[in-house]
């Protein structure tokens, strides 16, 4: 899977949005669908701040986490650049980095949000 | 179908135990064929619930190992797995077993022992394995950072307070102070006071001890310490039988009366409204709906409070308050013992401990004993009816019990 790309997928039959993962439409169970891409800049649904990390970013003593939401309705979650300032209704734009060496050395790109100031 | 009876139990001290796990689910499996008379007979089936036997302590087949060591042999034995909700998954297995005629005596068995894993964020990413691969876990998400993520929401939503969850956090602390079994038997005003005796500072009250960085850190902001359940080593077992041959063992049995299981999406930020857990809405409603019962007959209730937000997440999708009432209506007090709805006579997961497999097993222990009038100094007085919510995910796979006194 592409992770590189912040992508969901729409139902040919009945034009739900979800996650690419699915391979039968949450909502009706139809099998087919059309790739879809993010439009506009994504606003900021809710936030923590994490200070006990998984092993995989034990370099890091904290990380900010966000859930945010794309204006076609298309949501994200993924890791925020900054720890100050946030705020639920902010804006924020999509920026694609490495975000850690997964347990096996391998690093691992991918997106992550960074606040509008 | 058969009625499904709760006829003896059993519940090791939870907390830190210098026992492994098997060591942990023959405990509290024993405890449980003394309590129900059932010593001498031979049992159908066994169920043993636990979430990372492989990972944590080098087992696979662990049922088979228990029958073994406590000599159930010829009993069949599986191992039931569904994360957190572990242990709710074995009872709906020993359920089905005995109502669908299959079996007449059922051990059912959850426990977890985890304190002995010190590598620093270990245990962390185990759990983490339960989220989305992809949209979830590889952005370095934890379980705390979901509960930190939904405490956000809801208070924004809702327009509630954090000190709400602190309500909680001392009410369940209060509750474990008074059951034996419980991982923290200490008030959080005993916390306070033996850190001022250790030196560690001084605090007018609770409320200001809470909100001190180097007593109650910040773990996935806004969460603090005392907001999260601690990692605990423990098991809790139940012996279930037949109903119709329940009295030859025991005077009071408990009836399992409903029983609900439901999922809801992997990814929680594909859910219309991450603040609410549909998951819950739909199981319980199947346990109200084959007990035939409402929210307004419960008089005790067990949730999973990982984080106190799912106590108040929880007691809401369980119907008994209405959606962004729930942090309000616990600080008001209508959850501690003698009040409304007593949620959490145990301590919950926050006090009693979160011995991951074993939670959902203890959860309707507790039950038995409040509908028994066994549960002592935490007595929820003339409870007849009970409810579990038993939280497997995060939200996304969930087992709700309903019992009450035959
Ligand atoms: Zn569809």
């Amino acid at each position: 899977m592409d992770d590189n790309k912040i992508e969901w997928i729409k139902c040919n039959k009945c034009g739900f949005i979800q996650y690419k993962s699915h391979l039968r439409c949450i909502k009706c169970k139809n099998n087919k669908f059309e790739k879809i891409n993010v439009v506009g800049t994504p606003t900021l649904i809710s936030y923590t701040i994490l200070y006990a990390p998984p092993m995989e970013f034990r370099d890091k003593k904290s990380y900010a986490l966000g859930i945010v939401e794309f204006e076609n309705g298309i949501k994200a979650l993924g890791q925020i650049s900054s720890q100050k300032g946030l705020q639920i209704g902010m804006k924020l734009k999509p920026k694609f980095e490495k975000i850690c060496d997964d347990l096996d050395g391998k690093e691992i790109y991918t997106y992550i949000f960074v606040p509008i100031t | 179908m058969k009625s499904v009876a709760i006829i003896g139990v059993g519940h090791t001290k939870f907390g830190r135990s210098k026992e492994g796990l098997l060591e942990l689910l023959c405990d509290a499996s024993l405890q449980a064929l003394e309590n129900s008379n059932t010593y001498a007979d031979n049992f159908d089936s066994v169920y043993v619930g636990a979430m990372c036997p492989g990972k944590f302590n080098n087992y696979t087949g662990i049922a088979s190992a228990l029958v073994d060591r406590i000599n159930l042999i010829p009993a069949a034995a599986d191992h039931i797995k569904n994360g957190p909700a572990s242990g709710g998954s074995a009872i709906k297995a020993g359920y089905q077993a005995i109502a669908s005629g299959m079996s007449d005596l059922v051990l059912v068995v959850g426990g977890e022992k985890m304190t002995h894993i010190t590598t620093p964020g270990f245990i962390t990413s185990i759990v983490a394995t339960i989220t989305h691969h992809e949209a979830e876990r590889l952005h370095g998400v934890s379980l705390p950072s979901f509960g930190g993520l939904l405490t956000r929401a809801y208070l924004h939503k809702y327009n509630a307070k954090l000190e709400w969850l602190d309500d909680i956090a001392i009410k369940n602390h209060k509750n474990g102070s008074l059951n034996p079994y419980a991982h923290f038997q200490k008030t959080i005003q005993e916390f306070m006071e033996s850190a001022i005796k250790k030196g560690k500072g001084n605090w007018a009250n609770i409320k200001e001890f809470l909100k001190d960085n180097s007593r109650n850190p910040i773990i996935a902001d806004p969460l603090r310490l005392f907001h999260i359940c601690p990692i605990s080593d423990g098991a809790a077992a139940l012996v279930l039988c037949n109903a119709e041959i329940a009295k030859k063992y025991c005077d009071t049995p408990i009836l399992i009366k409903g029983i609900g299981q439901a999922t809801d999406t992997h990814i929680i930020y594909e859910r219309e409204d991450i603040t609410t857990l549909k998951a819950l809405r739909t199981c319980s409603d199947l346990a109200y709906k084959m007990a035939k019962k409402t929210p307004k007959d419960i008089d005790v209730a067990e949730l999973h409070d990982a984080f106190e937000i799912l106590e108040v997440v929880e007691s809401e999708d369980i119907g008994f308050f209405k959606k962004g009432e729930g942090a309000k209506a616990a600080s008001e007090g209508l959850t501690q013992i003698g009040g409304k709805i007593p949620i959490n006579p145990s301590g919950g997961l926050k006090a009693r401990g979160h011995p991951l497999g074993a939670t959902g097993v203890a959860q309707v222990v507790e039950l038995f004993w409040q509908l028994r009038e066994e549960a002592g100094k935490r007595q929820v007085s003339g409870a007849t009816t009970g409810i579990t919510c038993n939280f497997g995910g995060f939200g996304n796979n969930i087992v709700s019990i309903l019992v009450e006194r035959m």
